[in-house]
């Protein structure tokens, strides 16, 4: 198994007592598989990622990537294995502002120490299209643009889990389907692991299994595949 | 690899201008520091150098004996200049008449500083002189001619020795002040003075030895020197030590520069604290995002830490250059204004703006950046995560200690830097409660007001907390500004106080009494102002309350440096000289008790002593002085002591009698009038009928203080610009700062479908509101901080200013208001999607 939880829990103290935001939570994601997780707003599908990604600290139970138990490293560890093994996609794109295309997509692989940080984003974002943008600032790009070098940024270092976090959620209908099937692509190309959260159930659809998220419960989806 | 990283974010942000406000306070910071530094040393080495006139020389060494010759020979082994000068009263004959003079024998070089001036005939055309007198010859003042119905060419008789008088003296460098203590000058070349066989052992003689040079060659030399030094006979004077008018205005104007300079640098550091704030604010997304995609704590910091280290080292360098062009500008100026070059400036400036630059950049973008570096990584999926707030104590003591530390480098003062930090501090405490209970009055007030209005005041109640921070910062700009305002005119009006159009321009002494009248009606008759009249009984301090002081070395000591040395130690030291007393029924103007009583027309016996002789040989109300005039000695107790107004030109006395005690002893009248230069030529005329009148010029020594004054007036108008382009910073950097936290609020008013009227005006309210408030408190402050300075800083009287109650609160409320409202139109004029999206 590549992720692997156990009982995995998130509680928050507020002023009228304890809020579950996860109900202890047990799953398994084969290396390959495309998971996409639905619910509605504050059910805690966001809750989930973070801690999956190892952004947030669990309550309880464990979470494990490549067999390592998250709760066994501290934050610099964490942040190494995001190094290491993981790429995102936002909502919000989270393009540094003060970098352009190329650099936003070379960061994480120069932060990782890649010699080749360069070619290796240049032709990303020709692969999503971007050739000739590689020199325009985010706010010289439209959303979907935007989006497109996320995409890049998040491959850059070949990750082998990518999270995405309602990635066309800040789209149009039409751009939101491009960068979906561009996601889709590379992700097969790759054989990325992708744990996409979303709220849009055709997008869910094209995942190979959906977990639902209800009042901090997850459950899987059966569907009938047409 | 993150030295790249960091280069790049860098490069990109200060070409996109993201960084400019950060970087404009640092350079500001530093070209206020530099320009002022710079400025100040240069002017003040200039003015030092215009004023060192007043000595003939930048130090002088007096003594009452003869000076150890290696002395001299020890200054030239330090590069220095030297000539000697010997003072001694004597009597001088001439066409059978006899007057007292004061000798004056002087070696080769003198005047070190400063220029002789002589003329051909008494109040003829005169011309700066060249060399001095040679073997016997003698320049004479002009008093003497008309003494001793002198003619140039006549001989005049002092000791055993005849000189030809072959020029009239009308100017000397280092007449100084005291002139109605004075005789009438003959200058003669050192070379002679022996010939004359006046300076027998027991002669009261002043022996001088001038200095000129570099000021670092003179420290060393007066460090070698001062170990020899007996503090009996030694004295060792630069300028600033005297206690003429010049000196006073002099250390006033540093005092002034320097304190507007701090406060100048004070705004500039604050100006870098808030815009340091803003500066890791804007990058909690970046370090989330970072930390998302792998960085570690070690690489953010790194990146960061040279991000701010590059920022400042650029911003640093800009502001040196800027710095530099300023102050070469305004010295070019003002060289232009006086005709007349200021020296170059040394290295210390350059060091002094570079640390304060860094410095402030770093203490107070610590705690900042300690929080930038903890902003935790699920901030990219919950903006409203920000880093620990655990070490704000942190903060304050950094930025706090920072101030403080600014201050002391600068001003190299403790007491100062001390006493205006604490007043800060207690002020800032103030300013935040006076603050609060201001916003919340302003709501209640609002309520009644239009929509715009009301919006208005209900963000200022909702903001608070940080409006009555943010006022803090605008009432320290504002108070600042307006201090330094408030005192630069303090400043000047006290100067043209001192140097009224008509202020005396001629002392007059030697008038007898029974002329006195008539001179009176004769300058009544000419519409001439002149003061009242002095009566001047010559006559010596002998002791104090029984114990002899310790006085010139008499006739009956010979001279014994033994015998001056078993003096008993008990024994104050004395005046050394003979003094001017006089009598008065009334207190003389520009005097004022500050002990005892003044006696009015009471007939006992009684004097009045001036506070600093007083204070210097230990002298209270009470004490019985013994005098001894013309033989007669008698005792008079003190019964008040005088704080007297030195900078005036009037007569002035450390002794003052009542009437009853001096009116019997043989008295001469002294004093001073104004005649406009154009009207020169009735002076002969006027003083015709009074042949032992004699007349002091004072027109060059009053020149030469207003030509010092104006240069010192441009200084402080130059300063007060820097201090105002610093203040406006401040204002900018603070209302950039909170418009960012008033951006979220507006986008969902303007989504709501606020008018961008509506709002651009509610906003620009919400400023004229914080500007007005923050103009009122620091109008108060400002007259709180004024008065401590006015009487514990620059000794002068203290004043309420109305002018500023008015001026505070409506400069503020314009200015901020105005500044608001600008920042606030850019952000309504953006499209409510892009404004969504930026803050997605």
């Amino acid at each position: 198994m590549l992720i692997q939880t156990t009982q995995l829990e998130k509680k928050v103290t507020t002023q009228d007592g304890i809020l579950h935001i996860l109900q202890p939570i047990d799953l398994s994601i084969k290396e390959g598989e495309t998971v996409a997780i639905v619910g509605a707003s504050g059910s805690g599908k966001s809750t989930l990622l973070a801690l999956l990604a190892g952004l947030d600290l669990a309550s309880g139970g464990d979470v494990s990537i490549d067999n390592v138990k998250l709760s066994d490293l501290d934050e610099e560890q964490r942040a190494k294995v995001r190094a290491d093994k993981i790429g995102f996609i936002f909502q919000s794109f989270l393009l540094i502002p003060s970098l352009t295309a190329l650099e936003n997509v070379m960061l994480p692989a120069e932060l990782a120490g890649h010699k080749n940080a360069e070619q290796q984003a240049r032709d990303l974002l020709t692969k999503v299209g971007l050739a000739e943008r590689l020199t325009h600032y985010p706010n010289q790009l439209s959303g979907g643009e935007q989006q497109r070098v996320a995409i890049a940024r998040a491959f850059i270092g070949t990750p082998k889990i990518l999270f995405a976090d309602e990635p066309t959620g800040n789209l149009d209908a039409t751009t939101g389907h491009k960068v979906e099937d561009l996601l889709f692509q590379m992700n097969e190309e790759s054989g990325t692991t992708l744990v996409m959260v979303t709220h849009d159930a055709e997008l869910a659809n094209r995942c190979q299994r959906v977990l639902r998220m209800d009042a901090g419960r997850l459950a899987e989806v059966t569907r009938d595949v047409a | 690899m993150w030295h790249k990283i960091s280069w790049r974010l860098l490069r990109h942000e200060l070409k996109r201008g993201e960084l400019t406000i950060m970087a404009a306070a640092i350079v500001l910071s530093v070209t206020a520091v530099l320009s002022l530094s710079l400025f100040t040393e240069r002017l003040q080495t200039g003015l030092l150098a215009r004023s060192a006139e007043f000595l003939a020389a930048d130090r002088v060494l007096s003594s009452r004996r003869t000076i150890d010759h290696e002395w001299v020979e020890q200054a030239q082994e330090y590069d220095l200049q030297t000539a000697n000068r010997v003072v001694f009263n004597s009597m001088a004959f001439a066409n059978d008449e006899l007057a007292l003079v004061d000798i004056k024998a002087v070696s080769d070089g003198y005047p070190l500083r400063g220029e002789l001036r002589t003329a051909l005939e008494p109040f003829g055309e005169e011309t700066t002189a060249e060399g001095l007198p040679g073997a016997g010859e003698a320049w004479v003042a002009a008093a003497l001619f008309q003494e001793l119905n002198l003619q140039v060419g006549d001989q005049i008789e002092i000791g055993e020795t005849r000189f030809n008088v072959t020029r009239v003296l009308t100017y000397e460098p280092d007449v100084g002040f005291s002139v109605f203590t004075d005789s009438p000058n003959v200058l003669i070349n050192y070379n002679e003075l022996e010939q004359t066989g006046l300076i027998q052992p027991g002669s009261r003689v002043r022996y001088n030895i001038l200095y000129a040079g570099e000021v670092a060659q003179l420290e060393s030399y007066y460090e070698w020197l001062l170990p020899q030094l007996n503090d009996d006979t030694h004295n060792w004077r630069s300028i600033e030590d005297g206690d003429s008018p010049l000196a006073r205005s002099l250390k006033r104007a540093e005092r002034f520069m320097l304190l507007a300079s701090l406060l100048g640098v004070v705004l500039a550091a604050t100006a870098v604290a808030v815009a340091a704030q803003r500066y890791c604010q804007r990058n909690y997304d970046v370090v989330a995002i970072f930390k998302t995609l792998g960085a570690d704590k070690a690489q953010i910091q790194r990146i960061f830490i040279l991000h701010l280290l590059l920022l400042t080292v650029i911003s640093i360098a800009v502001g040196l250059a800027l710095g530099w062009v300023l102050q070469a500008q305004v010295i070019e100026f003002v060289a232009a204004q006086l005709g007349a070059e200021l020296p170059a400036a040394g290295i210390k400036p350059y060091i002094l703006a570079s640390a304060t630059g860094l410095v402030s950049a770093v203490m107070f973008t610590l705690y900042p950046l300690l929080r930038l570096i903890s902003i935790p990584p699920l901030r990219v999926l919950n903006r409203q995560l920000t880093g620990t707030d655990k070490l704000r104590w942190l903060h304050w003591v950094a930025s706090a200690g920072t101030i403080y530390a600014l201050l002391l480098i600068y001003s190299q003062q403790w007491l100062l830097s001390t006493a205006l930090f604490a007043g800060g501090s207690v002020a800032a405490v103030l300013l935040l409660l006076v603050g609060r209970v201001f916003i919340r009055a302003s709501r209640q007030a609002g309520m009644q007001a239009g929509s715009a209005w009301r919006l208005a005041m209900a963000g200022l109640q909702r903001r608070a907390q940080e409006n009555s921070v943010q006022m803090l910062s605008f009432s320290t700009a504002i108070m600042l500004l307006l201090l330094v305002l408030a005192l630069r005119n303090e400043l000047l009006d006290d100067w043209q106080r001192q140097l009224p159009d008509d202020a005396p321009n001629y002392f007059i002494v030697n008038v007898a009494p029974d002329d006195v009248g008539e001179l009176r009606d004769r300058f009544a008759e000419r519409d001439i102002v002149s003061n009242d009249m002095y009566p001047v009984v010559p006559g010596r301090m002998t002791a104090v309350n029984g114990v002899p002081v310790r006085d010139e070395v008499t006739k009956e000591a010979g001279g014994d440096e033994a015998n001056t040395q078993t003096n008993n130690a008990e024994q104050r030291e004395g005046f050394g000289r003979e003094l001017s007393l006089t009598w008065r029924d009334d207190l003389p103007p520009n005097n004022t008790i500050v002990a005892g009583d003044w006696w009015g027309e009471a007939p006992q016996p009684q004097v009045s002593v001036e506070a600093e002789v007083a204070e210097r040989m230990n002298l209270s109300v009470g004490d019985q002085l013994e005098f001894n005039i013309g033989g007669n000695t008698f005792e008079v107790p003190i019964t008040s002591i005088r704080e007297v107004n030195w900078g005036t030109l009037q007569p002035n006395f450390f002794m003052i009698f009542n009437t009853a005690t001096l009116e019997d002893f043989p008295a001469t009248f002294i004093s001073s009038f104004n005649l406009p230069r154009e009207r020169q030529s009735e002076l002969y005329e006027l003083f015709k009928p009074f042949p032992q009148v004699s007349l002091i010029d004072l027109d060059a020594i009053m020149d030469q203080l207003r030509e010092v004054i104006e240069q010192v007036s441009i200084a402080i108008a130059f300063v007060l610009v820097l201090v105002l382009i610093a203040g406006i910073l401040v204002l900018l950097a603070q209302v950039q700062a909170s418009m960012e936290e008033r951006q979220k609020e507006l986008v969902i008013l303007r989504t709501l479908g606020a008018p961008a009227k509506l709002l651009s005006r509610s906003v620009t309210y919400e400023f004229v509101i914080l500007g007005a408030i923050s103009g009122l408190i620091a109008t108060l402050a400002m007259e709180l901080s004024l008065w401590i300075l006015q009487t514990q800083v620059f000794e002068m009287g203290a004043t309420l200013h109305w002018r500023f109650w008015l001026v505070g609160p409506v400069a503020g409320a314009l200015v901020v208001g105005t500044l608001g409202r600008l920042a606030c139109n850019r952000l309504v004029r953006r499209n409510t999607a892009q404004l969504i999206r930026k803050l997605a």
